[in-house]
């Protein structure tokens, strides 16, 4: 032991010597410091959005009451009267940003048909999707492991291309010790800073100290284990130090960007899902076609669906609001299967990413750490979930006002539902992500067992 | 008797060559047993095969009554090798890589006794703070020596250990070889300087083909004779 800690403590005046580590480790972590920056940035800005919302519709609130001083029909207000379904992310976003920025925190919604609301905001800059996200889990998922490759590819070749192997040797140091000094020395290094740039980000976004702390650090610490773990295998083929980056590298370019696009492509194709797009065109043309449809015809589809309304007087007049928003609610209604089958479309893809993240690590922790930070698709989906249950529930206020021809005052502003949603963590899918990392960093560290203990090691 | 370094029917064959075949040697204290041969010859395998860097096809190496093979950290502990090129961390200061190296060998020398060492073995005292970066060979020899001896180990090992020293270097190293024996060190050098063979050496040995050809002691031999020797069997 006493030998391993002379040889641990000889590797950080090496790393010292060595310049370009040095500026290359500072970088990363300024890098590193830069995603905190830059996701807790974006998530202040998706807040501050948010807290503008409620002087929005105070704004239309104040607008509407000047347009109609008085009594108004409460269609005329389900029209014009614009509120917000709110998606608040949670303090860990900030270090996973995940789906936020491509996926709306907001919908503006109105009484009309809610399908096409939901998906009109979707759209995102692509120039922005092209260059994704830089927040902490970016940093700690790919640019880690390209820092752990440049300190472990000569991790032996070093010393054996130099000549120092022999006289290393010579002394009564095992090659073993020699590696697993050299490893751990590079571990603890690599490990805090993992820990610097974590408790910096979780400090700057106030997360609450629960077990997801715990569950955040053991992801990226095995995460970077199986990095160790592939060097460590690589180093047990014992080959020069060229060989050692090229290998390397090929491993980083598979399991971080070859794999997960497969994987996307792949996933693609076996659970296609209809495009929004194309609900959003079905609703609108089902809507539009209402117009020209027999109001006797659209109202009793309508009253097959709302029953307490039957009793409402026969539409005789060329326009009201009760069939207008009739005809508008049984558009969302023809595209119901279309909504089921796009959400759990998507449910299913997510799931079968998740079946075989275990092919990349990569994918198992940025999925884990979306999990953790509530950013992930299904966090989007509740969302849009949750989204949904507040239209319907402004559609069963405004559906007795407008049935029951009651009129629309000042004061029934106040009586309107609100809607606020909080992602959720999923700590189970972060925990099962870290299973898969364990299972593929035990894997990764054996296989380096086995080829190191069958390949004794030539100082020659 | 228990010989400090012992080769018992050692062979070595690799798979497009036969390396050393059957080598049986016997190396007491205090001896200075220097071992001759062209290149190829298996002079460095044999030393490979006592520093336990590679395994016997067959036969057995001992250092200090040890086998090889089945005590591959123990036997380190008596041993100390100086290879035909030191080499060293170059980042770090001939003192501090004297320093590394004792320590990893079991010693913790303080800073003044770094430095005898250093000046023992020929370093200037100047360069004793210097990165080895900027070293010769021969400094780095040097440097090489100093951990050998620092070690007070029983048996030294040397690959071609003069390379790249001046003469005057060579020649303190031969005295300090001498001293080393007269301490009970027993040596085995292997190299192409019959002049210091015959010098430093107790006895000679010729290897051809990986077989050690002929064994005699020095004290019968003049320079002459071991060249005439070496010539018979090399050419």
């Amino acid at each position: 032991m006493r030998t391993f800690w002379i040889l641990f403590a000889a590797e950080w005046r090496h790393f010292k010597a060595a310049k370009g580590l040095v500026l290359l480790t500072s970088l990363v972590l300024l890098v590193g410091l830069y995603g905190i920056y830059y996701g807790t940035s974006e998530i202040n800005r998706q807040r501050q959005h948010l807290a503008e919302l409620p002087a929005l519709a105070r704004h239309n609130v104040d607008e509407l009451k000047v347009k109609f001083p008085g009594e108004a029909d409460a269609g005329e207000i389900g029209y014009y009267h614009t509120t917000f379904a709110v998606h608040h992310p949670t303090p860990w976003a900030s270090l996973s940003l995940g789906q936020r920025d491509v996926n709306p925190y907001y919908v503006k919604l109105r009484l009309l048909g809610l399908q096409g609301q939901l998906y009109a905001s979707e759209n995102v800059n692509p120039t922005k999707a092209l260059s994704g996200n830089f927040d902490l889990a970016f940093v700690l998922v790919y640019l880690f492991p390209l820092l752990i490759i440049a300190l472990c590819f000569n991790l032996l070749s070093s010393e054996k291309e130099q000549g120092i192997l022999t006289l290393l040797l010579a002394q009564p140091v095992s090659a073993a010790t020699l590696v697993g000094a050299k490893l751990a020395f590079r571990l603890a290094l690599v490990l805090g800073l993992v820990l610097v740039l974590s408790v910096v980000a979780m400090l700057w976004a106030q997360v609450p100290p629960d077990g997801r702390v715990g569950l955040w650090l053991a992801l990226a610490l095995v995460y970077c284990l199986f990095w160790f773990g592939v060097a460590f295998l690589i180093t047990s083929w014992q080959r020069n130090s060229a060989f050692n980056a090229v290998a390397l590298v090929g491993v980083w370019l598979v399991l971080v960007v070859l794999v997960p696009g497969l994987l996307n492509v792949f996933v693609s194709a076996a659970r296609p899902v209809p495009q929004d797009l194309e609900l959003t065109i079905k609703q609108r043309e089902e809507i539009h076609g209402g117009w020209d449809k027999p109001k006797t015809e659209t109202m009793n589809r309508f009253f097959a669906l709302y029953p307490q309304f039957r009793d409402t007087a026969t539409i005789k007049e060329r326009f009201v609001w009760r069939w207008y928003y009739a005809f508008q609610h049984l558009g969302d209604q023809s595209v119901q299967p279309l909504t089921v089958a796009y959400t759990n479309g998507l449910r299913q893809r997510y799931d079968l990413v998740n079946r075989l993240s275990w092919l990349s690590p990569a994918v198992a922790a940025q999925t884990s750490l979306n999990a953790l930070a509530g950013s992930d698709l299904p966090a989007h989906l509740a969302f849009l979930g949750s989204a949904s249950r507040y239209h319907y529930a402004l559609r069963a206020f405004y559906y007795p006002y407008l049935f029951h021809k009651v009129a629309f005052t000042h004061a029934d502003f106040a009586k309107e539902p609100t809607h606020t949603f909080t992602s959720t963590s999923e700590p189970a899918t972060a925990a099962s992500g870290l299973g898969k990392l364990l299972i593929s960093a035990g894997v990764v560290f054996g296989a380096g067992l086995l080829l190191f203990r069958a390949r004794p090691v030539n100082p020659r | 008797m228990t010989y400090i370094l012992e080769a018992k029917d050692l062979r070595k064959q690799y798979p497009d060559k036969l390396a050393l075949q059957g080598l049986n040697l016997q190396i007491e204290a205090g001896e200075v047993f220097c071992l001759l041969g062209q290149n190829g010859a298996g002079k460095s395998t044999t030393i490979n095969l006592f520093l336990g860097f590679v395994q016997p096809t067959s036969g057995a190496a001992y250092i200090n009554g040890l086998e090889v093979a089945k005590n591959p950290l123990e036997i380190k502990r008596h041993l100390a090798y100086i290879p035909e090129n030191v080499m060293l961390y170059p980042h770090l200061t001939g003192l501090e890589n004297l320093g590394l190296f004792s320590q990893l060998a079991g010693f913790a020398y303080a800073e003044s006794e770094l430095r005898d060492y250093l000046e023992q073995a020929g370093l200037p005292p100047e360069a004793v703070q210097r990165r080895v970066g900027t070293y010769s060979k021969g400094m780095r020899q040097k440097v090489g020596i100093a951990i050998a001896v620092a070690k007070h180990a029983k048996v030294l090992l040397l690959d071609e250990p003069t390379s790249g020293l001046d003469p005057k270097a060579s020649n303190e190293f031969s005295e300090l070889l001498g001293k080393l024996s007269g301490q009970g060190t027993a040596v085995f050098m292997a190299t192409h300087d019959l002049f210091r063979a015959r010098e430093v050496g107790t006895r000679v040995g010729i290897m051809r083909e990986g077989e050690l050809v002929d064994v005699r002691p020095t004290s019968f031999l003049n320079a002459n004779e071991l060249e005439q020797l070496y010539l018979h069997y090399t050419h």
